[in-house]
């Protein structure tokens, strides 16, 4: 029997290995693969680029942001984890948000052009909150807490692919209140530039006589009081249900003083139920003031503006039953009012009352329109008393009005033409981003 | 005198005007905090105007009863009620329910008098909607006619009844239901409408509120 | 025929009221179960939104009406409230108007016992504060230093409804139902576009119309328009309720609309042909 050669046996034994050793290679060899099969499908993460935080823009000061480079290897199987904590050595122990890859939370459309650059080549998430530090006994979910305004925060961002972590270097911000919301830069040039419109057309009036078209409800007034003074039965004015701070209650607080003045030269009477006591106050001197332009101060009375309820059906009951137990010869009903405009107008009109309506409330002007002999709509209660008045610079200010309503009407014609031209040509975003001025942010 | 009946009331109208139009512009904290201090200040001034309006009330009413003028016994009911009213309101310290679950005297007021009364009040609305469009739906002009048609559609077409007489008409397949007529109706003609009005409106908002901030209105300060 | 035309065309006013009086009250006493209630998708988008939510999160509700509103509003009310309870959601109430917060503590007190709801667990109302504004502000900051203590009394801190939200930014659905302002505009205004949560409406008849133009800019998901579109919700829930009931006087209060108007212009028309 021959011994055989150890290099041969070895030869032997790699080129034909018995067969208990390819058992047990078998899973040695796969182990060794499983990495290099690792390495070629998945590549390394990309920590976030170009990490950094700022104060977010525009705001009380309880809110910062993070942006950070968009990479070609972002997909909904990346996510990026944000964590925050106040200390840069941390610790950073629970997540404030976390967003897939493929989101870019950009605040498109949410801001305009100018406040904010329309990129799509960064990922920008706002962060108002943290995870409070204690949390209440038996809670469920973690509190968060917001931040506080000029107090340093850390952030650091890690992306993951539910295998791999690559984190960011820890970057800080400090919320701050600011001074300016620039996202409101268009609507402040609007502010200006209305208001010097205003104030052109205001000593352009001084200087020479401005057209104002006639208004059926103002020229019926006269007629309305001439009634009551004939008939001998009293004046209604009521002044809406809002309070001083509203436009159209101011309007028809000044157009009282109007009504009134004339009430006192033609010797009729006129009674101003209220329903708040403010309005009430103001139209007192209002009136009072009024009848002594008029040249009749003996014949104003306190009792001519008194006040009834505040509650809405309340007062509609009430003005309901002096208006059947006095019936007035003429009502106005000037302001803004709600459900009891129609309860109060149907009510007149069963008096044989003339009634002239004036509001700016255009849910209840369709009630007025078909229960009132005239209605002013909207803006002609605002343009009454210049129109009555015929001062120059209330008929100046109506002037401005309308020449900044011509105004909006070219830039909507201009905005349809935009998107129209955007949508059929192709530039969407251009056309999108020209309208940023015309929008309210 | 002028000078606190006019100037003053003048510059207060001004400063405060310009401070809350920059508000608007200022986001800061400070900014937010002002405006809600102006907000409680302007409910402060309302709750002393409050006390102005029960006067007038009751200076009113009192003069009626005491001349025995036209109507002077709803002048007695009215205080009757604020007596009632009060009195409840203040035995209940203002709670609708007692500790233990019962309706107190002011919740009995509240369930069995204050709303029925709104709700009739509000009801009194369907049947004088009836009356002033018999009265005044008519299709004196073209405009008025056109008016009329769809206001005739819109009715007839936001109940279930109309849409299932218009099922019977057209039939059910047919590829323009009621609801679409009438959601046509108002998201296009009638919004279109509407929003010129609210255009117009806010602009004279603005007009007005300049020039009272500007001093350029002052009836609102009475006379001298 | 010349001397009907004259008091056809002056028709007393108590003619018609009684007529309406008929129309409306008839089907109530006997329900005519009038076919052809059809659900919107403005309605819908409540709803969805609604189903959507996942059971145990919050949904906020803003009751901010006043008994006039009662018939419209609280149909509406009871059937959010009912499918909120279905969902195993949690409640929060609240109402802008101090005449609301009667109706909210029925509305809460009669779903939550259908449904065997716990108050304080389940759901909670916070009642009424003035300047409704500052209250939406306040809630969108902190809401326990908003409402310190809820309707009834209790630290509002210790109630495990509340547990989840400390504010607005904790909020991702409300329901406002509104009779007028301060209502959907001001929740939208000061809540939604601030505070990131989305909102659906309840209106009256009156105001639904103005509100459309939230609808179509997608800033309310949703619109419930007056007793019909409780009735809607209410089918959408299998559930009829008092908004179905009144579905039948609806229709027949709106149809004899149409035929006043109707008999009036032929009335005048033929008036207007008479000689003399």
């Amino acid at each position: 029997m021959s011994k055989r050669d150890p290099s041969t046996a070895l030869l032997g034994f790699l080129f034909t290995p018995p067969p208990w050793t390819r058992v047990a290679l078998l899973p040695l060899l796969l182990l060794c693969a499983l990495p290099l099969q690792a390495a070629t499908a998945a590549a390394p993460l990309i920590p976030p680029q170009d990490l950094h935080a700022s104060d977010w823009p525009g705001d009380t000061g309880h809110a910062v942001y993070l942006s950070w480079k968009v990479v070609p290897s972002d997909s909904d199987a990346i996510e990026y984890v944000i964590y925050a904590a106040d200390d840069p050595a941390g610790p950073f122990p629970e997540e404030v948000i976390r967003i897939q890859g493929n989101e870019r939370h950009l605040p498109a459309g949410k801001f305009p052009f100018w406040a904010w650059p329309k990129r799509r080549d960064a990922h920008v998430v706002r962060i108002e909150t943290i995870p409070a530090r204690e949390s209440r006994e038996g809670e469920e979910a973690p509190r968060k807490a917001p931040l506080e305004s000029g107090k340093p925060y850390y952030f650091k961002v890690v992306v993951t692919d539910g295998v791999q972590r690559s984190e960011s270097p820890v970057v800080s911000a400090i919320p701050q209140g600011n001074l300016f919301n620039w996202n409101r830069l268009n609507n402040l040039i609007y502010t200006v530039l209305f208001s010097v419109l205003i104030l052109w057309f205001i000593a352009r009036a001084r200087r020479r006589d401005l057209y104002l078209r006639r208004i059926p409800g103002l020229d019926a007034v006269d007629e309305a009081i001439g009634r009551a003074t004939e008939m001998g039965r009293p004046v209604y004015y009521l002044t809406g249900r809002n309070s001083i701070s509203s436009i159209s209650t101011i309007a028809a607080t000044v157009l009282l003083g109007e009504i009134a003045r004339k009430v006192a030269t033609y010797g009729a009477s006129i009674r101003v139920p209220h329903t708040d006591p403010l309005v009430m106050a103001v139209c007192q001197e209002v009136v009072k003031q009024a009848y002594t332009e008029a040249g009749r101060p003996d014949a104003y009375q306190e009792d001519i503006n008194f006040f009834v309820t505040d509650d809405q059906f309340g007062y509609a009951a009430a003005v309901d039953g002096l208006m059947v137990r006095e019936a007035p010869a003429a009502c106005f009903y000037m302001g803004f009012y709600y459900a009891e405009a129609l309860l109060l107008t149907e009510t007149g009109a069963s008096t044989g009352a003339i009634q002239i309506a004036g509001t700016d409330a255009e849910h209840q002007l369709p009630f007025f329109v078909s229960s009132c002999d005239y209605t002013l709509i909207g803006e002609e209660l605002y343009a009454a008393s210049a129109y009555l008045s015929r001062d120059p610079v209330l008929v100046g200010t109506l002037r401005g009005q309308d020449a900044g309503k011509a105004l909006l009407v070219l830039m909507l014609m201009l905005g349809v033409l935009l998107v129209t031209l955007g949508t059929l040509f192709g530039f969407e975003e251009v056309a999108t981003a020209a309208l940023d001025p015309f929008k309210v942010f | 005198m002028p000078f606190f009946r006019r100037t003053l009331p003048l510059v207060i109208a001004f400063v405060t005007g310009v401070a809350l139009i920059l508000q608007y512009y200022i986001p800061h904290e400070a900014s937010e905090e002002f405006l809600t201090q102006l907000n409680d200040w302007l409910i402060v001034i309302g709750v002393f105007a409050f006390l102005l309006g029960i006067y007038s009330l009751g200076h009113v009413h009192a003069t009626r009863i005491r001349r025995q003028a036209a109507g002077w016994g709803y002048s007695v009911v009215m205080f009757v009620g604020i007596a009632i009213g009060l009195g409840t309101g203040i035995a209940s310290q203002g709670e609708v329910t007692t500790p233990d679950g019962t309706l107190s005297s002011f919740g009995w007021m509240y369930d069995n008098m204050l709303i029925p009364l709104q709700g009739t009040m509000f009801a009194l609305l369907g049947f004088f909607v009836a009356s002033a469009a018999f009265r005044a739906f008519r299709a004196r002009t073209l405009e008025a006619a056109l008016l009329l048609a769809a206001a005739l559609l819109v009715m007839f077409g936001r109940v279930p009844l109309g849409e299932y007489l218009w099922g019977m008409l057209v039939g059910v397949n047919a590829p323009v239901a009621m609801r679409d007529i009438v959601e046509w109706i108002m998201n296009t003609p009638n919004l279109a409408a509407r929003r010129g009005v609210m255009l117009g409106v806010t602009l004279g908002a603005i007009a007005t509120s300049l020039k009272i901030i500007f001093g350029i209105e002052r009836a609102y300060l009475g006379g001298d | 025929m010349r001397w009907l035309i004259p008091r056809l065309l002056n028709l007393d006013r108590r003619i018609i009221f009684l007529a309406v009086g008929l129309a409306i009250l008839l089907p109530i006493v006997h329900p005519l179960k009038l076919p052809g209630l059809k659900v919107t998708q403005a309605v819908r988008g409540v709803y969805d939104r609604i189903e959507a939510l996942p059971p145990g999160s919050p949904l906020l509700l803003s009751f901010d009406f006043d008994p006039a509103s009662k018939p419209e509003l609280h149909p509406m009310g009871v059937a959010i409230v009912r499918h909120a309870f279905r969902r195993d959601l949690k409640v929060i109430a609240t109402s802008l108007w101090i005449t609301g917060a009667g109706l909210a503590e029925d509305i809460l007190q009669t779903a939550g016992r259908e449904f065997n709801k716990r108050y304080g667990e389940d759901f909670v109302f916070l009642g009424w504060q003035p300047q409704p504004i500052n209250v939406i502000i306040g809630l969108g900051q902190d809401l326990y230093k908003t409402f310190p203590r809820d309707y009834r009394g209790n630290d509002t801190r210790a109630l495990p409804a509340l547990q989840q939200v400390s504010s607005l930014r904790d909020i991702r659905y409300m329901v406002d139902l509104a009779a007028g302002s301060p209502g959907v505009e001001e929740w939208i205004v000061y809540g939604a576009d601030k505070y990131g949560f989305k909102v659906g409406g309840g209106a009256t008849a009156v105001i639904e119309p103005g509100l459309r133009p939230f609808l179509q800019t997608g800033q309310l998901t949703g619109l419930i328009g007056a007793m019909k579109g409780a009735a809607e919700y209410e089918a959408l829930l299998a559930q009829p309720g008092t908004a179905t009931a009144g579905m039948d006087a609806l229709s027949l209060g709106h149809m004899l609309v149409i035929l006043l108007v109707i008999l009036s212009n032929v009335v005048y028309w033929i008036s207007r042909r008479l000689p003399g």
